[in-house]
């Protein structure tokens, strides 16, 4: 068998399995089996063992229960209501008014959660009521809550990240550091749309909030000190390098536990529950980078990523075209899968390709970031519009369409990051030191 | 039997929360001690290896929580018969591979005791003891998946799929990422 007659059978059957509802992580591992044991001579038990363990067994890989457990803590306090209190007085004259607390409590509380899902869920829980109960536009309301929820992945700390930098072999803190200005490019976007819209539905939205005085708004953003402490404690960490990335996620449960207790939210029934979670949420992750470890063991044995990569290099496309082609195979797989299932699936083909046709492993981790938040809010499979769903009653497909214009920004964002790729570099090698 | 094996299933989802705590203290307690220069040598390596414990004891767990993802596109479409069918297939496909596993791991770990092999570290064991987690939680999972597949064939919903309705029924999504 020739190398794309392989390659088409390992696929074949990873769409059947996948399609079938076979886990994810067991997916991966069975064409990892497959690919080794009939197209190899390696010992396909030895080497899963070894796969396994060694993905598991991973100094690295332990800041990912940590970060899971910090956001799990903070989803179990009253950080999203102090966080709408906080903000509301400061919003009364901007266009758009209340409804930029939708972008701003996402962007902060991304900031320190690293999940698209659970951001989204914890701010549209207070934000959606309020901000209907005082006659916002619904739809703005929940297309920005859908789309705004992804910079939980974005900014850092970020779950996905992790995966990435752990799949990709590539610095953590780095890609970390790389996410923070796209992260505000897309607020930006974001909230220049809603700015935009409000001055053209003037109508629709209403009436501001009575005025308030200096005092009474520094007064109520108090509330937001302790989580503002521990978002510049995180990035002080990060930045001068006083702790690794692991370090840095064990004292953001520190400080998250800090909040939890300031609050008096801290009872052992929420401390067993975010740890419980934590614990289960980090093995569903371990487990599937262990298969896509014995799996890209599987694909460096039949050598298919190198024949693909010098086979795109061949074509000799345009960067921007070889972006732009994976910008849209990843929006159509994120339709379907979930996006650390697209990350660890694709990185040991995509990767190969991609550094060989000059682009950088930290501006490729944020563009595929950049996607995996598209997947989370494109139907049918968007794990937004699922929550939103969930909270509001509403149809997922109506969601969906409420969150185009908020989707376009995304594409804008990527648009950007690919023509200034400074925007991503630019941070990190300000921090660390252009790297090599 | 049914209670005895959800305690044990639960009882190695505690274990393994614990794990993830350790990681959390002695993250903490090395940087402190690196602060007082007191030496942290395979601090490291404790950490890797309670991770790895963790990720281990809490697959059957997160496995009968219905943690585990996969792509529902087609059968969350599918009508009750159909899908009772899909499920059955999945479960048969999960049981052979996580006995695969579990048998690999128990191999393997075996001959690491048996050759007396150390862990090349800084902190130096012999490598089976820290592989033990490897062992015994894929040994539950396998106990976990089989378990659910003949309670599937039996005739019963899946445990996984009514715990991530009643998950989801209740508003919370935090362990969905």
């Amino acid at each position: 068998m020739n190398i794309i007659e392989i390659s088409a059978v390992l696929l074949g059957v990873m769409m059947v399995l996948l399609m079938g509802g076979v886990w994810i992580a067991i997916t991966l591992a069975l064409v990892g089996l497959l690919g080794l044991t009939v197209f190899s001579g390696t010992p396909a038990g030895k080497s899963l063992f070894t796969a396994f363990w060694g993905a598991n067994a991973s100094w690295e890989l332990a800041a990912l229960p940590m970060f899971i457990w910090m956001g799990e803590i903070l989803f179990r306090t009253k950080l999203s209501e102090q966080m709408f209190e906080g903000l509301a007085p400061w919003l009364n004259r901007v266009p758009g008014r209340l409804m930029h607390t939708t972008i701003l409590g996402c962007g902060i509380f991304g900031s320190v959660s690293g999940s698209s899902a659970a951001t989204c869920a914890t701010i549209a829980k207070v934000a959606l009521p309020e901000l209907i109960k005082r006659g916002y536009d619904e739809k703005i309301a929940l297309g920005s809550l859908a789309t705004a929820g992804t910079l939980g992945i974005l900014i850092p700390p970020s779950i996905t990240m992790v995966v990435y930098a752990v799949a990709a072999e590539a610095s953590i803190i780095r890609i970390f550091l790389a996410g923070f200005i796209p992260g505000f490019i897309l607020m930006l976007l974001f909230s220049g749309y809603i700015a935009w819209w409000s001055i053209r539905n003037k109508d629709k939205v209403p009436p501001p909030e009575p005025p308030t005085t200096l005092m009474e708004k520094i007064r109520k953003s108090g509330k937001l000190l302790p989580c503002a402490a521990l978002i510049v404690f995180i990035v002080v960490v990060l930045v001068k390098g006083w702790a690794t990335a692991t370090e840095c996620a064990a004292y953001g449960v520190l400080g998250s536990l800090a909040i939890a207790w300031q609050s008096r939210m801290l009872t052992w029934k929420n401390f067993s529950e975010s740890l419980m979670s934590a614990t289960r949420v980090s093995c569903m992750i371990m487990f599937i980078l262990a298969g896509a470890k014995y799996l890209s063991l599987t694909m460096a044995f039949t050598g298919i990523p190198r024949e693909l990569a010098e086979w795109v290099a061949s074509l000799q496309l345009a960067p921007f075209a070889l972006i732009g082609v994976l910008a849209v195979v990843y929006i159509l797989l994120g339709t379907a899968l979930d996006g650390i299932s697209m990350i660890v699936l694709t990185s040991a083909v995509v990767l190969p390709m991609i550094l060989k046709a000059g682009f950088d492993k930290v501006w490729f981790g944020i563009f595929i970031v950049l996607l995996v938040e598209i997947a989370e809010v494109t139907p049918p499979v968007g794990f937004n519009l699922f929550v939103l769903q969930n909270m509001t009653g509403k149809d997922s497909n109506t969601i969906a369409r409420a969150a185009i214009p908020f989707f376009a920004c995304l594409v804008i964002c990527i648009g950007i990051i690919t023509v200034f790729p400074q925007t991503v570099m630019w941070f990190p090698d300000f921090v660390m030191g252009v790297s090599k | 039997m049914r209670r005895l094996l959800d305690r044990l299933y639960n009882a190695a989802g505690y274990l393994a929360a614990f794990f993830v705590f350790a990681v959390f203290a002695v993250m903490i307690a090395t940087s402190v001690m690196r602060e007082l220069s007191i030496r942290t040598g395979g601090a490291e390596d404790l950490v890797a290896w309670l991770c790895a414990a963790s990720a281990f004891f809490a697959m059957a767990h997160s496995f009968k929580h219905g943690d585990f993802v996969r792509m529902e596109l087609l059968i969350s479409k599918a009508a009750p018969g159909p899908r009772r069918g899909f499920e059955i297939l999945a479960l048969a496909i999960g049981t052979a591979f996580s006995g695969y596993l579990a048998f690999w791991a128990a191999r393997m770990t075996y001959e690491s005791y048996e050759f007396n092999v150390m862990s090349d570290g800084l902190l130096v064991l012999p490598i089976w003891i820290p592989q033990l987690s490897f062992v015994l939680g894929s040994a539950l999972f396998f106990v976990a998946v089989l378990d659910e597949f003949i309670a599937v064939l039996g005739g019963s919903r899946p445990a996984y799929v009514l715990a991530v309705e009643e998950r989801h029924a209740r508003g919370d999504f935090s362990e969905d990422i």
